[in-house]
């Protein structure tokens, strides 16, 4: 019951909505089938009701710029030059890439249209549509208006930083389509964020002048890459110096081999005596001695050049994984693909 | 020259026996001895002293296995009214490091003495154990050895009740060689026979430096 009740008050809600678009594409519909008929007569008064402000339903605004692109023309056939041109300029300003079919439109409504087009200066930008691009062997293609010769400057630029990058600038009439590389000012890949694109406009036959921009983001599609090895703390590394207190052990352990080898001379042999007693004692105060000098030569260097060494191939064999790690991550960022996707206006991006 | 014999004999008898295909580096070590014989057979301490030369081939296997043929001949002069005498050695040497610092070995080794009125031959099985302790960084170790010899046979007299070789002196290493210095000892009690315990023993300071060929 539930779910009913949902669904009644949901259809309740979008039906009037339908119903007016429908209205307004009906009518639309029906005026252009008077104006197939060449009965301009009878479509006028369609087409006036669309744009009119009292039509109570909704009207898009590509229904509005057709609704005045076919007022022109009816008005054209009708032979109401300058009622047309009106018309057609409306359709103009609302939308600057809207432009008649040669072959279904007269050459006296064409005429009638460039007028049209003459008279009024607007530029414009295509909404950017959603794509993947890989900027090493494609480009992004924006395509820009102006309704007549104008003087025109399109400029990319990221929202709140950096300085724009002219993408062009020079003159220009109708169409055109703008190839961008993916690149910014300094010729580094563009970071992912929200973009604009602007195109600023002056008529080189009026003095008028116009602007219009549009919204992207950018993202990067890039393979995942490698975590460099981190760096060598101290668990991970030999000790490169003898403590003070590894230096003093070496003095209890020269102690302890002279005193085993007087042990063994002095206390094993007493029954036989002598046991090469002097041998014994020659070991041991080697032993003495190089402890003593073990901790002397400590105490002052300390270095422990075997460590010092493998540390050092072990920084180098790191050194050398890191910069494969980084060769192959630069390798992936060089194929970085730039995703494009239409964004409302200014924000933060993805 | 008995002596010499006895070396060149030992060597031609095991020449073929090291397994060539598991070692991984081969250290070979000339070694000198000045070594003191010493026996009381019931008649007064006999004393004889004398140089010892020879040399130690070890097959290291891995970190952990090394197998080690030695042979040895000298010529130790007794004191008065006690007669020269030659001696050689031939010996062959188990190890295993079971921590960095700590080996145990397994060996048997046959000894000769002679002299102008007769020969004697030992043969002898030991079981030790060798500890080292590095300082001045890795450049000095420290080394203690103990072993029991558990089968010792003397030929023309019993077995001994107790037998048993320590040792203690320092390695020093240098790039790829090691100079050791060590004071050893043997020491053989034999049982009492007519009423007369016979007590031998052997010490010797060495100095031996290994050498790394392969």
């Amino acid at each position: 019951m539930r779910r009913l009740a949902w669904a009644v008050v949901l259809a309740a809600g979008v039906a009037p909505a339908l119903a007016a678009q429908g209205s307004t594409a009906e009518l639309l519909g029906q005026a252009h089938q008077l104006y197939e008929r060449l009965e301009v007569e009878r479509a006028l008064p369609l087409l006036r009701q669309i744009v009119s402000p009292n039509w109570p339903f909704e009207v898009t605004r590509d229904q509005r710029v057709d609704a005045y692109k076919y007022l022109g023309a009816c008005l054209a056939v009708a032979g109401k030059r300058d009622s047309a041109v009106l018309y057609f300029r409306a359709a103009i300003e609302r939308d600057p890439f809207t432009d008649l079919d040669p072959s279904r439109f007269t050459p006296a409504q064409l005429e009638t249209f460039g007028e049209a087009r003459r008279r009024t200066l607007a530029v414009a930008i295509r909404p950017v549509q959603p794509a993947r691009v890989d900027p090493r062997t494609a480009r992004v293609t924006f395509i820009v208006v102006a309704t007549h010769a104008a003087l025109v400057d399109v400029k990319l630029s990221a929202i709140g930083a950096g300085r724009p990058l002219s993408l062009f600038r020079g003159t220009m009439d109708g169409v055109r389509e703008i190839a961008w590389d993916g690149l910014l000012a300094d010729r580094r890949l563009v970071p992912p964020g929200r973009y604009m694109l602007a195109v600023v406009g002056r008529s080189r036959v009026t003095s008028a002048s116009d602007s219009a921009r549009v919204y992207f983001d950018v993202r990067h599609e890039v393979e995942a890459r490698e975590d460099t090895l981190p760096e060598l703390d101290g668990r991970m590394l030999l000790p490169e110096r003898i403590s003070a207190e590894a230096a003093r052990r070496d003095v209890a352990k020269g102690l302890g081999v002279a005193a085993a080898a007087l042990l063994i001379a002095g206390a094993a042999t007493g029954d036989l005596g002598g046991g090469e007693r002097g041998g014994a004692d020659v070991v041991a105060a080697t032993a003495a001695v190089s402890g003593v000098v073990a901790f002397l030569v400590h105490r002052r260097h300390g270095a422990i050049p075997e460590n010092v060494a493998a540390n050092a191939r072990h920084r180098a064999e790191r050194d050398s994984a890191n910069a494969s790690v980084r060769a192959r991550n630069a390798d992936r960022i060089a194929a970085t693909l730039l995703l494009l996707s239409p964004a409302a206006g200014e924000g933060t991006g993805p | 020259m008995r002596a010499a014999g006895v070396i060149a004999g030992a060597i031609f008898s095991v020449g073929g026996a090291a397994p060539a295909a598991a070692q991984r580096a081969l250290v070979v070590a000339p070694l000198a001895s000045l070594a003191e014989h010493r026996v009381d057979a019931g008649f007064g301490l006999e004393r004889s002293l004398g140089p010892i030369l020879g040399g130690v081939a070890t097959l290291r296997s891995g970190p952990r296995f090394a197998l080690a043929v030695r042979a040895l001949g000298g010529r130790l002069f007794g004191s008065k009214g006690v007669l020269d005498r030659d001696v050689g050695e031939l010996g062959v040497e188990a190890s295993v490091v079971t921590a960095p610092w700590l080996a145990f070995q397994a060996g048997a080794a046959r000894r000769a003495y002679a002299t102008k009125l007769g020969r004697q031959t030992w043969n002898m099985v030991g079981l030790g154990a060798t500890a080292r302790t590095a300082f001045a960084g890795d450049a000095i170790h420290g080394v203690w050895r103990a072993a029991l010899l558990p089968v010792v046979s003397v030929s023309g007299l019993r077995n001994p009740d107790l037998a048993y070789r320590t040792a203690a002196g320092l390695e020093y290493r240098v790039r790829t060689a090691t100079l050791g210095v060590e004071y050893s000892l043997e020491r053989y009690d034999f049982p009492a026979q007519a009423g007369v315990r016979r007590r031998e023993q052997l010490a010797a300071v060495t100095l031996r430096l290994d050498v790394r060929v392969r």
